[in-house]
C-alpha cells in the first residue's frame, strides 16, 4: 500500500529522437502536479462473442487488443518553464536562442513545411512510487504528446491566478521499471496575475487608460485534435496493439475573456463592426522569467451580458484569425531553462 | 524587452539560410513561413567556389 503523495512524476523537457526512443535522464525534469491521478495503463481484451460457429452466442476465448491509454493531465501553476514546455510540445516550431536567460519563440508547425509532417515532439514520461527493489510503482511511458492545454487566468490572489493545465497522450509503449533516477523536484518560476504587464485584446487595453480594471478573467485553449495512431506497422506491447503516431487533426485556439462593463464600452461596437486587431497578453515575472502570447488577429464572435459576482460583465469570445503574413499566434518565453523541446 | 540583439540561423523550405535577429517580429513571419532553426554554420571564411575541398578548419 502507498500513499498517492509518494507519487513522483518527471517527464522529458527534451524531445524524444524518434516516437519509439526513450528520453534519456538528462533530459527528464521532476515537477509536480496537482492532479492526483496517476497516469492509466489500460491493456483492452477482446472476446470471440460475436462471431457464429460455437454453437451458441456466448464468448469463449480471450484475445489481446490494444492499449487504449486515457489523456492525462498535468495541472499546474503557470511559470516560465511549464508554459515554455507546454507550448513547445503543443506547438512545435521552436526557435531557441540566448545564453541565459534563453528565448522560445513558438508558433504552429505547418504539416507542409513540418520536418515531421503531422506529427509533434515527443516525450517520455516517468512515474514512480517508492523505486528501487520493492517498487510500487516504476515505469516509463515512452511516446507521448501534447494534446491541449489550456491557460486560465482570473482575479485572485496567490499562484491559482495564473494556470495552466496540459492534456497528454501516450502511445501505450512502456518500460518498467523505468531505469530512471528522478533528479529533486525542480523549483519552477511562478507567475501570478498581478504580474501581468500587457492585456490588450483587439485595440482594448484593459490594463491602463480608459479600460483600465475592467479586466476580471481570461481562458485560452489549444486543442490538436490527435486522430487515433493504429495503423500497421504501429507496434505492440505485452501483446497488445499500440498506437505509433499522433497527427494532429484540425486544430483549435479558443480564447473567451470576461470584462466589467461600463460607459463607453467598445466591445460591442467593435463585434458589430467586425473590427480585427492584434490581442497581447504577458506576464513578466522579472528580466529572465516572462510570458507573451501575441495574437495576429483577433475578432469577438459573441459579446454575452452577464454578471459576475454582482459586477455586470461581458463574456467575450474571441475569434482569432489567421494572418497571411504573420500567422495565428506567436508565443514568446523567457526562462531560465536551455533545452526544452531540444 | 531583450537587452541585446541576439542572432539566430534560420533555413526556409527551399533550403536557404540566413542570420537574423532573434526577435519575436523579426523570426515570426519566416516562422510562419516554414523556415526553422539551424545550428550556426562553422566559421566559413572560405570563398564561394564549385567544389570547396580544402578543409576551412586547418589554420587554427
Amino acid at each position: 500500500m502507498a500513499n498517492v503523495n509518494e507519487l513522483m512524476e518527471g517527464w522529458g523537457f527534451g524531445k524524444q529522437t524518434a516516437i519509439g526512443t526513450a528520453n534519456t535522464s538528462t533530459a527528464i525534469w521532476r515537477q509536480t502536479n496537482l492532479n492526483t491521478k496517476p497516469w492509466a495503463k489500460v491493456p483492452v481484451n477482446e472476446d470471440d462473442r460475436a462471431e457464429i460457429g460455437k454453437g451458441h452466442e456466448f464468448p469463449t476465448q480471450l484475445f489481446r487488443s490494444h492499449y487504449n491509454m486515457p489523456p492525462f493531465e498535468l495541472s499546474k501553476y503557470a511559470s516560465s518553464e511549464f508554459l515554455a514546455w507546454a507550448m513547445c510540445f503543443s506547438m512545435g516550431n521552436v526557435t531557441l536562442t540566448g545564453s541565459g536567460p534563453y528565448t522560445y519563440v513558438i508558433v504552429p508547425a505547418l504539416g507542409a513545411t513540418n520536418a515531421t509532417g503531422l506529427e509533434l515532439p515527443y516525450f517520455s514520461f516517468v512515474q514512480q512510487i517508492r523505486p528501487g527493489g520493492s517498487a510500487v510503482l516504476d515505469e516509463m511511458l515512452v511516446g507521448c504528446a501534447v494534446k491541449s492545454w489550456k491557460l486560465s487566468i482570473k482575479n485572485s490572489p496567490g499562484r491559482a491566478s495564473a494556470m495552466c493545465s496540459v492534456e497528454c497522450m501516450t502511445t501505450g509503449q512502456y518500460t518498467s521499471p523505468s531505469g530512471i533516477t528522478l533528479p529533486a523536484v525542480s523549483t519552477p518560476h511562478e507567475f501570478n496575475a498581478g504580474m501581468i504587464t500587457a492585456l490588450t485584446f483587439n485595440g482594448i487595453n484593459y490594463l491602463s487608460g480608459g479600460s483600465a480594471k475592467q479586466f476580471v478573467s481570461m481562458e485560452a485553449s489549444w486543442e490538436n485534435n490527435f486522430r487515433p495512431g493504429f495503423f500497421p506497422g504501429s507496434g505492440a506491447q505485452d501483446g497488445y496493439q499500440i498506437q505509433g503516431r499522433f497527427e494532429w487533426g484540425d486544430r483549435a485556439f479558443a480564447v473567451q475573456f470576461v470584462v466589467r462593463v461600463q460607459a463607453g464600452s467598445t466591445e460591442y461596437s467593435n463585434l458589430i463592426n467586425l473590427t480585427t486587431g492584434t490581442a497581447t497578453f504577458t506576464m513578466a515575472r522579472d528580466a529572465n522569467n516572462s510570458f507573451s502570447m501575441l495574437i495576429q488577429k483577433m475578432g469577438f464572435s459573441v459579446a454575452e451580458l452577464g454578471n459576475t459576482e454582482g459586477i455586470v460583465t461581458l463574456q467575450i469570445t474571441g475569434v482569432q484569425l489567421y494572418d497571411a503574413t504573420n500567422g495565428l499566434v506567436t508565443m514568446t518565453i523567457i526562462t531560465p531553462l536551455t533545452g526544452i523541446c531540444q | 524587452m531583450r537587452k541585446h540583439m541576439d542572432t539566430v540561423h534560420m533555413r526556409s523550405p527551399e533550403g536557404e539560410v540566413k542570420e537574423v535577429e532573434a526577435t519575436t517580429e523579426a523570426l515570426t513571419p519566416l516562422m510562419v513561413a516554414g523556415w526553422h532553426q539551424v545550428p550556426a554554420p562553422a566559421a566559413e571564411p572560405e570563398a564561394v567556389g564549385p567544389k570547396p575541398a580544402a578543409p576551412a578548419g586547418e589554420e587554427k
